[in-house]
């Protein structure tokens, strides 16, 4: 029971979070400066959650730095970046690491 | 009043939007189940964090914390912190919600994942757009996250540990967010804003609980701007 009630705690300060600006609509208006800086919000945000993930853990999950993905990593946004295109980026990333583990990098 | 009954081909747009963005939640949700099992935590109440919070990296960090033997309000507020870039999601797409009824402003935010940010911000299908197709291809691609999430989790609790880890294939997520990085990049202000939040992030990995990373975005979105305001200024 105790775990239930946490999780749902945990549930709502989630909800909380995402809810904050949006549920309030026009209730809130940002100053024009902020509105537009926060368009930037998406790279921020992904290049602050990737790059430490590639190169070792930071706090999210636990992933171990080492050269076979860094090197699929760069792959797989050569691919993204060219392409633009998600399901070629992960094929080409996943294979990739696939790869260079096999002949042992 | 504006028309926002069901719009099929919408809802169909939004699936298939995020489907290959779904995809890598798939090994993540599968282990963060086997966690579940493997640490005796009692499977229904864990399976049901995934539709209390759906939050990957909140959750996994949620129940570590509880095996640790972390008093309740160390795990709620280190959820608040991990999950506060979600604050930025929903200011950034505040304008984009503006317009809509009071119950889908407050129902949208419950599915506002990574993933559902990426799509909700900048899919191309999107642009121009009316109220009614913007808001059932977010319903069409919350239900599909929403489902592939549960069902992972799921396995996970059920099956035990079938996702091998010889395969790899939590690299999935780093990857992920290699994609939505990639697509995010549109222009000079908004490289200038990844190259910011990258180094912050990196500099403040050690900062306890994702502080680092509220900082990194924090931090980003603001160079993002000055830099904008720059460009503007250079091209005038």
């Amino acid at each position: 029971m105790r775990l239930w009630l946490l999780f749902l705690a945990c549930g709502l300060v989630t909800y909380a979070t995402r809810a904050s600006f949006i549920a309030a609509g026009d209730r809130i208006r940002l100053p024009e400066a902020v509105e537009r800086a926060l368009r930037y919000v998406g790279p921020a945000a992904f290049a602050a959650i990737a790059i430490p993930l590639v190169l070792g853990g930071d706090g999210l999950s636990e992933f171990s730095a080492d050269v076979p993905r860094i090197i699929a990593s760069l792959a797989a946004g050569l691919v993204i970046l060219r392409w633009r295109s998600i399901p070629y980026s992960l094929v080409v990333g996943m294979c990739s690491l696939w790869l260079l583990d096999w002949i042992g990098l | 009043m504006q028309d926002l009954s069901f719009d099929r081909r919408a809802a169909l747009d939004g699936i298939r939007t995020i489907a290959p963005l779904a995809v890598p939640g798939l090994p993540f949700g599968m282990v963060l189940g086997f966690l579940i099992r493997d640490e005796g935590i009692d499977r229904l109440a864990g399976w049901s964090s995934s539709w209390m919070m759906l939050a990957g990296a909140s959750q996994l960090a949620a129940l570590n914390l509880i095996t640790e033997g972390a008093s309740a309000l160390v795990i709620i507020m280190s959820v608040l912190l991990i999950n506060s870039r979600h604050a930025m999601y929903s200011a950034a797409l505040r304008p984009k919600f503006a317009e809509y009824p009071a119950w889908f402003r407050f129902a949208a935010p419950y599915l506002l994942i990574d993933q559902m940010f990426a799509v909700a911000s900048s899919a191309s299908e999107l642009e121009g757009s009316s109220l009614r197709y913007r808001m059932w291809h977010y319903l069409g691609a919350g239900a599909l996250i929403w489902t592939i999430w549960q069902v992972s989790v799921g396995l996970g609790i059920f099956l035990g540990d079938v996702v091998r880890e010889e395969w790899s294939l939590e690299f999935a997520v780093p990857l992920l967010f290699i994609g939505l990085l990639g697509l995010s990049l549109s222009n000079r202000p908004s490289i200038v804003a990844a190259i910011v939040a990258t180094i912050v992030a990196v500099a403040g990995r050690e900062m306890p609980q994702g502080s680092g990373l509220l900082l990194a975005i924090v931090l980003g979105v603001a160079a993002g701007g000055l830099a904008e305001t720059a460009t503007k200024r250079v091209s005038e």
